[in-house]
């Protein structure tokens, strides 16, 4: 009987290996195809800011960006929001009760004085002490808001919705370096939209390892140290290839909370962001779309292909695994809370496809390898392991591993989806981690999810750490 | 030996190994299960498309290296004209010859083809373009511009390329002829016309409403827009509407299309426009789309904002009616358009606004509404203003500060564009 559930077991897997390439076949394939689209529709940046910023018709944008006690970088990062390029935009910064110099310095900065407030709290937020403006005219696009604390970014982040007066919003980090045509790359898409566009996602990058001044990236690069640079090859293939394979079909699962833009009414109607959940982004745009979908309306939910937002992620192993495993429970949440959703075909075809390939291949796929490896491990003790069959498998997995980095490679080249400082070094290095990867950083986002899994199953209360920052590397003057 | 049997000869050589080793390796597994049959072939798969890859992106980097020093060629060569040409202030239309002398070409050579082929073409064309988007200087003269284009055969290259099987090409090379406002032949938009891209179909229909002489929208089918109207048709329509009424042609009646739709949201663009172009004397055929659409507040919205921003008095009426029985955000599109009449009627309409309702927002509105209304409008304000409850006092405040009043007079002077309308949270 064991021999019958061993091979059964084995069958299985190796069934599921199969979906779950063909799958990321399918993925490349749509990306593919996606780029076609885009070499015909999106123009270059110029051609896109010439149409747009003479045209009054151009819908304006509120960034929104909660901050907590930010004192040492709060300055240049509301400098760069406000270096953007684009004719109609305002600036909400909400200071979470920031207990060291945050708000002084903007105040003293930006000349900022109170001004008269009556919010409307349309989402739920913490109560708002004050709203201040600044007197002189070139800040007149910056509103901040002083809240009470609420722990959260969500918290924060639902505060700017309430304040916020533009139809579109963006949400974003202060710690993150937007690209001065981001808001150009994003509107873009929206205002070519039939059906109204409720989320557009941006595509984000590592800032480690890039040159900043002024708050751009003057040179972008591969990071020098290698957890960051695994990291770069992930968010690569993530946006670029998954993100934007799902976005064609109207199936994105996710706008990153890093930088993404949305319907300030469809949010504000299906509840804004959830305090009190471990993955607001995605928990938002699901409510979104399940409101969308209830109230009988078309939408569309597009990913853009540039990279348009950079942002400091872990530097070290030990951060990382604290971020992934807050990533994994966030996962968990998400399943058990918006369960209705999966293999539902009401809501479309993230409800028919995206949420179950997320359930299958991305919330089981780190239980099955676990499995799998101590499966391996008793083979090798007990001696049942065909090393030749067990090698051209493996050999399998690992080549095709390579092909979806080298795909990914091969798509920011022809896209110019990043516009690398050097380009056949960072290349380089981008080859050099695809042939590392499955040896050593699969393992340890394993090891992470699993993790995660069990502290949410376990109930184990977990304290978000905000990711130590190592700052980004200023250009000599 | 010629070359092509030297070629069939090797071609043969690498049919014959290949041959050879795919019979070899299915030798060599066939007493392989099934399962492992299938990751060698995957693997033989993946191993191939990296290849295929590698060879794509070294073929990519070259011809991009090979452009990029056609590009700095040109640039060298024509940077300089190029320059004067988008930044001098000269006003008078210059010859073939000073043309020629900018550039430095030597007259000799003006009856010939000055770019030799077809990339040298791509390339001229790409930086021109580039720079005239983004250098170009409001005083440039645009006349000589477009004798340089015509200098270096651009017009006829860029028709060429679009009647081409490209259609990336033909989207770019038409947004080109539009930027730089050369006249298209008819046969070109006959094709774009019919291709079966909409994307190119709808470029050909607004370059003919911009650049030819033909009727206004004659191209469009009347549900072209019920289907597919987007932020950027309207975008598209303003500016080839704003051209034709630079070049004195007629404009399109646009409240007919707006009658002609179905969807709200094309309605709301024509409607829109209407305002833009100020097109007061079709503002009549509006009426019956108010009656009769009420339940479309967008709609009901957008035609309150164009009788008060075009001072269709005679809308009056009709507006101060629907007043209290619109939603919320209609509501305040109507108040702004009766402070726009200032007729005096809309006074105690303002009024019920402001007393009718809890919205906050709606009653900030109104009494914004009455500040700017003109004296009687003010004399009423203070009035409320003296009687308010603490709860309302909070409105007021706004009206007390420098900045939050600053914005609100600001905003009286742009009362009708929607992004910066909502002022209310200071």
């Amino acid at each position: 009987m064991w021999i019958t559930i061993y091979y059964i077991f084995c069958y299985l897997v190796f069934a599921y290996t199969m979906v779950l390439m063909a799958s990321y076949l399918y993925l490349v394939f749509m990306s593919h195809r996606a780029q076609g689209h885009i070499s015909v529709n999106i123009p270059d940046d110029e051609t896109i800011k010439y149409f747009l910023q003479g045209s009054p018709l151009t819908p304006a944008v509120s960034i929104i960006a909660p901050a907590f006690n930010e004192e040492v970088t709060i300055l240049d990062n509301v400098n760069s929001l406000m270096n953007i390029d684009y004719p109609n935009y305002e600036i909400i910064i909400v200071n979470d009760a920031s207990t060291d110099r945050t708000m002084e310095l903007l105040i003293n900065e930006y000349k900022l004085v109170e001004v008269p407030y009556d919010i409307a709290m349309k989402v739920q937020s913490k109560p708002i002490k004050r709203v201040l403006k600044s007197t002189e005219e070139k800040y007149s696009k910056l509103v901040v808001v002083d809240k009470e604390h609420g722990g959260k970014k969500a918290d924060g982040s639902n505060a700017g919705i309430n304040v916020c007066s533009n139809k579109y919003f963006v949400c974003t980090d202060v710690d993150c370096i937007i690209e001065p045509m981001a808001l150009y790359r994003m509107m873009w898409l929206v205002v070519n939209s039939h059906r109204p566009m409720i989320g557009v996602s941006a595509t984000m990058l590592m800032s480690n390892g890039c040159i900043v001044e002024d708050g751009r990236v003057v040179e972008a690069a591969v990071p020098n140290t290698m957890i960051p640079m695994f990291q770069q090859l992930e968010y690569l293939r993530s946006f670029l290839i998954s993100k934007l394979g799902w976005s064609s079909i109207n199936a994105l699962p996710n706008i990153s909370g890093g930088f993404g833009l949305f319907d300030t009414d469809v949010a504000v109607k299906s509840g804004g962001y959830d305090p009190t959940s471990m993955a607001e982004d995605v928990d938002m745009l699901l409510r979104m779309v399940t409101y969308m979908k209830n109230t009988g309306q078309e939408f569309r939910l597009a990913q853009v292909p540039k990279v348009c937002c950079w942002t400091e992620g872990p530097g070290n192993v030990k951060t990382l695994c604290r971020q992934r495993i807050r990533w994994a429970r966030g996962l968990f949440e998400i399943i058990s809370n918006h369960r209705k959703l999966f293999f539902n075909p009401h809501y479309g075809p993230i409800g028919a496809f995206t949420l179950p390939y997320i359930f299958v291949f991305e919330f089981i796929a780190p239980i099955l390898e676990l499995v799998g490896f101590l499966f391996m491990i008793w083979l090798i003790i007990t001696g049942g392991v065909n090393w030749d069959s067990a090698l051209i498998l493996f050999g399998m997995i690992y080549l095709f591993s390579v092909f979806m980095s080298f795909f990914v490679i091969f798509f920011d080249y022809s896209a110019k989806a990043v516009k690398w400082e050097n380009t056949k070094m960072s290349y380089l290095k981008l080859l050099f981690v695809t042939l590392l990867e499955p040896f050593i950083y699969h393992p340890i986002i394993t090891y992470c999810s699993n993790k995660g899994y069990w502290q949410f199953i376990s109930n184990q209360t977990s304290v978000w750490k905000p990711i130590q920052r190592q700052g980004v590397k200023k250009k000599k003057q | 030996m010629n070359t092509v049997s030297i070629v069939k000869y090797y071609l043969n050589l690498i049919l014959a190994y290949s041959t050879y080793y795919v019979q070899y390796a299915i030798g060599m597994f066939a007493d392989y299960p099934i399962e492992i049959k299938v990751a060698a072939t995957v693997s033989v798969l993946c191993i191939i498309l990296i290849i295929i890859m590698s060879v794509s992106l070294l073929y990519l980097s070259h011809q991009k290296s090979k452009k990029r020093k056609l590009q700095s060629g040109i640039e060298e060569k024509y940077g300089k004209g190029m320059d004067y040409m988008f930044t001098s202030e000269v006003q008078k239309q210059m010859s073939r010859q000073e043309i020629a002398d900018v550039f430095g070409i030597n007259w000799n050579d003006l009856g010939k083809a000055i770019l030799k082929n077809k990339r040298e073409k791509e390339a001229f064309v790409d930086i021109f373009y580039l720079r005239f988007i983004t250098e170009r200087s409001d005083f440039a003269n645009r006349e000589n511009i477009t004798s340089v284009l015509y200098l270096f055969g651009i017009p006829e290259f860029l028709e060429k390329e679009i009647s081409m099987r490209s259609m990336r090409k033909k989207v770019r090379y038409m947004s080109m002829i539009r930027t730089f406002k050369l006249p298209i032949s008819p046969w070109v938009i006959n094709k774009l016309l019919s291709s079966k891209f909409l994307r190119v179909q709808r470029l050909a229909m607004y370059s003919n409403i911009m650049l030819s002489s033909d009727s206004d929208l004659d191209y469009f089918e009347t549900d072209f827009f019920d289907k597919h109207c987007c932020i950027k048709d309207e975008i598209e329509l303003a500016y080839s509407l704003q051209r034709r009424r630079k070049a004195g042609r007629k404009l399109p009646n646009l409240a007919r299309w707006a009658n002609l739709q179905k969807n709200e949201r094309s309605q709301c663009m024509f409607v829109r426009l209407m305002r833009r172009f100020e097109e007061l004397e079709y503002c009549d055929q509006l009426t019956e789309l108010y009656k009769t659409q009420l339940r479309k507040k967008k709609l009901i919205e957008e035609i309150s904002r164009t009788w008060g921003y075009l001072h269709y008095t005679e809308g009056e009426n009709l507006l101060i009616d629907a007043l209290l029985t619109q939603p919320d955000d209609t509501k305040v599109a109507i108040m702004h358009a009766l402070t726009r009449f200032a007729t005096g009627k809309g006074i105690d309409a303002l009024l019920e606004g402001y007393t009718n309702t809890t919205n906050p927002h709606v009653r900030f509105e109104a009494l914004r509404c009455m500040y700017n209304y003109g004296d009687a409008g003010k004399a009423l304000f203070y009035e409320l203003e003296k009687t308010a409850s603490d709860d309302d006092r909070r409105f007021f405040d706004f009206f007390n500060n420098p900045i939050t009043l600053e914005k609100i007079r600001l905003d009286k002077e742009q009362a009708y564009h929607p992004s910066v309308e909502t002022i209310y949270n200071g």
